[in-house]
């Protein structure tokens, strides 16, 4: 799973690609989270508009960078999840955690 | 193709790219027209560009406001080397790199050995390439690390004409560990009578190209204390690197190359040296090392893997040997289930229990991920659970207290999802779902409803809460709770089983006993999936209202 940075503002745009799955794909997406948080950079919007499949270690992944992100005062938030992801955000009970978004500029306006 | 030069670049976020120079010109700026697109003010629209000619490449400033520099030196116009790091006036946050995939020897002004030491004789030409040739073949048998280590120093020593040479490696925390050293007679030269000249070393590790000095030239860098106290003539650090397989050279997201130790060779001859080609032979040599140590390293890690894989499969065994008996009936009712592990042990549970006054207990989890702490996370779950129940509190109390047990275990980046219910003599069915497929409830007249209230998974948040829903379950009904590996089991077609196949599987079934239900569905599924490999634990549970 690759991940394309870009920044709009003091918001970092995380755009994924590939399947957010058992492997690499957590770990990756986790480690640059810290790095972000790390170099300050704390409010994030993952984009997984691309990104087609998810599994229950993609969701950790997901839950961990969250927390990551906000027992460090920042914030993540999620754009266009496919409807699979959305499906699994619902059951996980996570949609009443993570705010989530269709609209990219809604997004950033919204941090 | 192989010869082909490539641009590492490393943007402000870290983002790392890879560009093939596989055009005479290959231009870098701030409009987007450019091969390389570098967004900064104080980068030029069309900054500088790297242009081949006649073999060479060249990296020339097309009129840049704020200028282009070659290893921190401005040019308007300078030849490229190998490992060149190229900066772009304005943007220093982007670490640029020329990098020659296929070493190839220096051939420029700035190279401090050129012309210095002696002519090279025809006889130690040949010898040299014999003896690396002797060193490839060598690698291709398998010896015991210590020893391939000894012959990449033994190798070198005679390459380099040194006295003695040792070998670094880097540890787990990131430093250099001496590891094999040899002098010229094929003999372990002990750790405390090699001494090593640390400014040296320092020196290869920031510049991360072959560094030599001698004492005569005062070019390379400044003669630290140690080299000095040493008397020595000349030292030659080689850089190690992490020998990476890609399938595609061209693709974009590569790992920057990772020095993993150093080659340190040194002589007290005077007239020791390094001739020209001696120094692109060693180079040559420590890329034929860093494939092979990362062929030690590759098998080492198959080794640890297939040990893994044995100590999985027996903690299956286990595991699967304490799943409860698969079926229990009461005058109230009946419940079927069973569980198909999936070749890897996984974190699928279900679990019941009759508690005293005739409840039954019911409990069905999934451990995110696979594996053995998965299995032992099962494990630690289903105690608190069983202790839980038996303590007289209600599902939702239970998953609350296990929910604060899991996050406080912090080092476990796993997390549940569970459905627990108590069902009562009278037929109250008492239910939380933290996450969990929702299990299916078919009524006796055929209505569907879906047991899901969007609680939490458990392990997630300690802020989660969670609450009881009660609902009556009458004589016919039935109650079905099932995995993952049910709903999203893959048929040859790639087609999913989904939900909808199972309901109407329900539906039509509801006026058999647990047991033919249950049996049903799994024999559907195995069928529908049929010769494909099981992809995750299938786990079922029927329980029908007499």
């Amino acid at each position: 799973m690759d991940i394309n940075v870009r920044a709009s503002g003091e918001i970092v745009i995380l755009d994924l690609e590939g399947n957010l799955t058992i492997g690499n794909a957590e770990e990756t997406l986790r480690k640059r989270i810290e790095e972000l948080v790390a170099s300050d950079r704390k409010y994030m919007l993952i984009n997984l508009a691309n990104v087609p499949m998810i599994d229950s270690s993609g969701i950790g992944g997901l839950v961990k960078s969250f927390t990551h992100a906000k027992n460090n005062g920042g914030k993540l938030k999620l754009l266009k999840p496919t409807r699979l992801a959305q499906q699994l955000l619902s059951i996980t009970g996570l949609l009443s955690v993570f705010e989530v978004f269709e609209d990219e500029a809604v997004a950033l306006a919204s941090f | 193709m192989q010869n082909t030069p490539l641009l590492k670049v490393i943007d402000q976020f870290g983002v790392k790219r890879t560009f093939p120079l596989s055009k005479s010109e290959f231009t870098i700026g701030r409009r987007v027209e450019n091969d390389l697109q570098v967004m900064s003010n104080s980068v030029s629209r069309y900054h500088g560009a790297i242009v081949r000619e006649q073999g060479d490449y060249y990296l020339v400033d097309k009129g840049s406001k704020t200028g282009l520099f070659i290893n921190n030196e401005k040019v308007e116009r300078g030849v490229l080397h190998h490992l060149d790091r190229i900066r772009l006036g304005g943007a220093d946050d982007y670490d640029i790199q020329f990098i020659v995939p296929e070493y190839e020897a220096p051939r420029s002004s700035g190279d401090a050995l050129s012309g210095i030491h002696s002519a090279i004789n025809a006889a130690e030409e040949l010898k040299n390439l014999a003896r690396y040739v002797e060193v490839n073949q060598a690698f291709k048998f398998s010896l015991s690390p210590e020893d391939v280590l000894r012959l990449i120093v033994d190798a070198a020593v005679e390459l380099g004409s040194a006295e003695r040479g040792v070998i670094l490696l880097k540890n787990k925390t990131g430093e250099l560990e001496f590891k094999v050293a040899r002098d010229g007679g094929k003999k372990d030269v002990p750790r405390k009578d090699f001494s090593l000249s640390t400014s040296a070393v320092k020196e290869v590790l920031r510049k991360n190209k072959t560094v030599v000095v001698n004492e005569d030239d005062h070019h390379s860098f400044e003669v630290g204390h140690s080299v000095a106290f040493l008397k020595l003539r000349t030292i030659i650090c080689v850089p190690l690197h992490r020998f990476q397989m890609r399938a595609n050279m061209e693709m974009t997201s590569m790992l920057q190359q990772e020095l993993i130790g150093v080659l340190y060779l040194h002589s007290s001859k005077v007239t020791a040296g390094l001739s020209y080609s001696s120094r692109s032979l060693l180079e040559s040599l420590a890329f034929e090392a860093s494939k092979c140590l990362e062929n030690v390293r590759l098998m080492h890690e198959e080794q640890e893997k297939q040990k893994l894989e044995r100590e999985i499969e027996l903690a299956r065994d286990v595991q699967v040997a304490l799943l409860p008996a698969g079926f229990i009936e009461s005058n109230l009712y009946e419940l079927a289930a069973e569980s198909i592990p999936c070749r890897h042990v996984g974190g699928d549970f279900y679990d019941f229990m009759t508690l005293p006054g005739g409840r039954l207990v019911l409990t069905l989890a999934d451990v995110s991920g696979k594996g053995i702490s998965a299995a032992l996370l099962a494990s630690l779950a289903q105690g608190v659970i069983d202790a839980q129940f038996l303590a007289g509190h209600s599902p939702a109390e239970v998953l609350g207290n296990l929910n604060r047990v899991i996050v406080n275990r912090s080092d476990a980046n796993r997390f549940i999802t569970m459905f627990s219910a108590v069902l009562d003599t009278d037929g109250t069915f008492n239910w939380v779902n933290a996450g969990h497929n929702p299990p299916m409830l078919v009524r006796d007249g055929g209505e569907i409803e879906l047991l899901t209230t969007g609680s939490l998974i458990l392990g997630a948040f300690d802020f989660a809460g969670y609450d009881d829903s009660h609902i009556k379950l009458n004589s016919g009904d039935v109650f079905f709770s099932f995995s993952d590996g049910v709903t999203e089991a893959v048929n040859s077609h790639g087609e999913l089983f989904g939900e909808d196949r199972l309901l109407a599987l329900l539906k039509s079934s509801v006026k058999q006993t647990a047991n033919e239900i249950k049996d049903r569905v799994l024999k559907e599924v195995l069928s529908f999936t049929r010769g494909l490999p099981q992809g995750d634990d299938i786990t079922v549970v029927a329980l029908k209202v007499k």
